[in-house]
C-alpha cells in the first residue's frame, strides 16, 4: 500500500482541509493534564499526540444523556425524536477505541438492533493515530496493536517530526483528495512496547475467570473500592444505561431520557420493594471484570476489554484491572488442572 | 464483527416507543394488589405466552416491567396484577377504567407450554408469584385435556393477603384441580394450613418422571423450594422457574437484569433449572 508523509507543521492545514467539507471530532486539551474528544473548530487546537482521552468516541454514538421520547401529558401521547445520522469524521482515534466501537456495534446490532445507536454510528469515518503506550495501556495483551488500522479510513503513524499516512479505504482517499501529501517509502518506526501486560490470552482467560468466582481478590478489591462507578463511565465498551422521566414545571410535557449507568453503582440491580441482586461491592467488582473477560467473551471469543487503561488511570482508589486479572491468572496457574 | 458494521441500513424497529392501551377494568384484590384489564387498540391480542411480561409506561412517572397475569387463551384483552410498592404503582392505583397506559412488549421467553403437554403440572407460587403463574394455570384450565394433573401449591404471608379469592375457591372445588394453600401466619379466621410453602411439598403424591414444576415467588423462596423438590426426587430438568430482576429496557440493552452471563429479559424470565443451577447469582 502506498504511504505518504504529513509533517507535524502541516497537521493544522490537514484538519482545516477536513473541516472544509466535514464535521470533525478530534482530541483537544482539557485542562492542564487531560484530553477529550470534541467537535473540531480551530484546526490548531487539535492534538494528535496524546496518551488517552477522558472518555472514548463512544459518547458520540451513545451520548451520556439522550432523549428517547418526548411526551405530551395533556394528550397522553409520546413521540420519538429524530436521530440525525452522525456522518462525521473521527480524527485521532487510537486503535483500542476503534476496537471498542466494533464491540459496541456487536452489542447494538445483535438481538434487537437499536436505531438510536446505529443512526448515530452511520456514516462515521475514522482516521486513526498511533500512540506510545504509557503506564496504563495494555491493549497489546488483548490483541490490539497501537498500529492496528482495522476500521480506519486513514491511519497516521507517529514518526520523527510528523506522521506516516496510510490510506486503506476509498473513503480515506476521498478524505485526502485535494490535500497534497508527499509519498513516503521509508519503513515504519520500531514498535513501541507496552509496560502493562495481562499474561494469558482470552482462550485461557475464560477458564481462569471460571475458576476465580470465589477468589479473595473480589473482597480485597471491595475493601478499597468506593463504588463510585467511574470505571464504568470511562470504559469505552460499557454501554449499560438507566432511563428517567423529566417533566416540565407546568406538568404538561416532558421527556423520557436515558443516561449512562454503571454496574458498580449500588442501585443498579435494585427492584421494587428494595431487593438488591448484587448488593456487595465484591460481587459488583467481579461482575465488572467478568463483563470484560468472560460473559460476552465466552460467546464472541474476544475480550470485551480493549486495554485502554482508563478504568485504572481514573480510579480514585487506584484499583488496577490488570493487577486483578494477573493475580487471578497467577493463583489459578498454581492449580495446573484448571488450565489443562 | 466486521460484517455487523455493513448491516446498518437494515432499518431496526423502534424499541422504546410504547403503544397506548386502555384500562377497561380495575379489580381490587387486596389492600396492596390490583388487577387491571388492559385493551390494546382495536381489541388486538397481545400475542403473549404465559410467563412473559410487558413494560408499562405512565408518561411523566416512568416505566416498569410487570408480568402478564392472564392466559393467552382469554382473548381480546390482558390482565396485569400489580402491587403498590413505588411511585409508578402508587399512581396506577388511582387509575379508573378508561385511563390510558403505555405498553411495550410482550418481552421475555415465557413458558414453552409444549414441554408441559401431557405432563402433570405442579405450580408452586409464593405471594405475588401467583400473578404470573395464574397465566399458566388458566392456560392449563382452558386446554385441560392437553395436560395431566394440575397441582397448585400457593403460599402467602397471611390469609388476608391471598390473591384472587374467587378463583382460589373455584380451584378448590374443581375435581380436576388439586389445590393446596398455606399461610405463614393466619388471622383468627384462618382454619387452613399454617407454615411456609415448602411444607406443602412432602405430602404430595407425585408421578415424578411425568411431573413438571413451575416456581415463582419472592427471591428467598427459590432455593428452599428447589431443595424440597430435589428431596422429593424430581429431576432438575423438570423444574422451571420465573425470576425477577430489574428489566428496565426489556430488549437486552440496558444491562440491569443480568444474572451472570444471562439477560433475564431475553433468556428469561422463565428458566429451566439445569440452565441456571450453575449461575451463582441466580438463586
Amino acid at each position: 500500500m502506498a504511504q505518504y508523509f504529513l509533517e507535524q507543521a502541516r497537521v493544522a492545514d490537514f484538519v482545516a482541509h477536513l473541516l472544509a467539507s466535514n464535521t470533525v471530532y478530534a482530541p483537544h486539551r482539557k485542562g492542564s493534564r487531560s484530553y477529550a474528544f470534541a467537535k473540531a473548530d480551530d484546526p490548531a487546537a487539535v492534538v494528535l499526540d496524546y496518551p488517552r482521552t477522558l472518555s472514548s468516541v463512544k459518547k458520540f454514538f451513545l451520548p451520556p444523556r439522550e432523549v428517547l421520547l418526548n411526551f405530551d401529558l395533556t394528550l397522553d401521547a409520546a413521540s420519538v425524536p429524530p436521530v440525525e445520522p452522525g456522518n462525521a469524521v473521527f480524527l485521532g482515534v487510537h486503535s483500542y477505541d476503534l476496537a471498542a466501537v466494533r464491540r459496541l456495534d456487536f452489542n447494538f446490532t445483535t438481538g434487537n438492533p437499536e436505531r438510536n445507536y446505529l443512526a448515530r454510528r452511520d456514516g462515521a469515518r475514522f482516521i486513526g493515530v498511533s500512540y506510545v503506550p504509557d503506564k496504563f495501556h495494555f491493549a497489546g495483551s488483548v490483541g490490539i496493536d497501537p498500529y492496528d488500522m482495522t476500521g480506519c479510513d486513514m491511519f497516521l503513524t507517529k514518526h520523527a517530526d510528523g506522521w506516516i499516512v496510510d490510506i486503506p479505504t476509498g473513503e480515506g482517499s476521498e478524505l485526502a483528495a485535494g490535500f497534497k501529501l508527499e509519498a513516503h517509502d521509508e519503513p515504519k518506526p520500531p514498535r513501541a512496547h507496552f509496560t502493562q501486560h495481562v499474561f494469558v490470552p482470552q482462550a485461557r482467560l475464560g477458564k481462569v475467570m471460571e475458576a476465580s468466582y470465589d477468589h479473595p481478590v473480589w473482597n480485597e478489591t471491595a475493601d478499597a473500592c468506593l463504588g463510585c462507578g467511574t470505571c464504568n463511565l470511562v470504559c469505552p465498551t460499557c454501554y449499560c444505561f438507566n432511563v428517567q422521566e423529566n417533566v416540565d414545571i407546568a406538568c404538561t410535557s416532558g421527556q423520557r431520557e436515558r443516561s449512562w449507568d454503571g454496574c458498580m453503582l449500588r442501585g443498579f440491580t435494585e427492584v421494587a420493594g428494595g431487593e438488591f441482586f448484587r448488593e456487595k461491592v465484591a460481587a459488583r467488582q467481579r461482575h465488572r471484570v467478568y463483563r470484560k473477560f468472560k460473559y460476552i467473551s465466552d460467546v464472541t471469543g474476544q475480550p470485551w476489554c480493549v486495554g485502554c487503561g482508563r478504568c485504572t488511570a481514573s480510579c480514585t482508589a487506584k484499583i488496577s484491572i490488570v493487577e486483578i486479572v494477573n493475580r487471578l491468572i497467577r493463583d489459578s496457574e498454581r492449580d495446573e488442572s484448571i488450565l489443562t | 464483527m466486521e460484517q455487523q458494521i455493513q448491516q446498518f441500513g437494515a432499518g431496526p424497529r423502534e424499541l422504546y416507543l410504547p403503544e397506548m392501551a386502555v384500562i377497561t377494568e380495575v379489580r381490587r384484590l387486596t389492600e396492596l394488589e390490583t388487577l387491571y384489564t388492559v385493551e390494546l387498540p382495536g381489541g388486538r391480542d397481545l400475542g403473549h405466552k404465559p410467563g412473559q411480561f410487558v413494560e408499562v409506561s405512565l408518561y411523566g412517572i416512568g416505566e416498569a416491567p410487570f408480568s402478564i397475569s392472564s392466559s393467552p387463551t382469554r382473548r381480546g384483552s390482558f390482565e396485569l396484577g400489580i402491587r403498590r410498592v413505588g411511585m409508578l404503582t402508587d399512581v396506577l392505583a388511582g387509575y379508573a377504567p378508561g385511563r390510558k397506559i403505555g405498553i411495550r412488549g410482550p418481552f421475555g421467553n415465557g413458558i414453552d407450554v409444549s414441554k408441559f403437554t401431557g405432563k402433570d403440572v405442579l405450580i408452586i407460587a409464593g405471594g405475588i408469584g401467583l400473578v404470573p403463574m395464574r397465566s399458566l394455570i388458566n392456560y392449563v384450565l382452558d386446554r385441560r385435556d392437553e395436560f395431566g394433573r394440575l397441582i397448585i401449591c400457593y403460599g402467602s404471608r397471611s390469609d388476608s393477603e391471598l390473591l384472587f379469592p374467587d378463583e382460589l375457591a373455584a380451584w378448590e372445588k374443581d375435581p380436576r384441580t388439586e389445590y393446596h394453600v398455606t399461610v405463614d401466619r393466619g388471622t383468627e379466621a384462618w382454619t387452613g394450613r399454617t407454615g411456609v410453602i415448602t411444607t406443602l411439598l412432602p405430602g404430595l403424591a407425585l408421578d415424578l418422571p411425568n411431573t413438571v414444576a413451575c416456581i415463582c415467588g419472592p427471591p428467598v423462596m427459590y432455593r428452599f423450594v428447589v431443595m424440597a423438590l430435589r428431596g422429593r426426587g424430581l429431576p432438575d430438568q423438570n423444574v422451571y422457574m420465573s425470576l425477577e430482576r430489574r428489566m428496565k429496557c426489556g430488549v437486552g440493552k440496558c444491562g440491569h437484569c443480568q444474572i451472570n452471563n444471562t439477560y433475564v429479559c431475553q433468556d428469561g424470565p422463565v428458566y429451566n433449572l439445569p440452565d441456571i443451577a450453575k449461575l451463582r447469582e441466580a438463586l
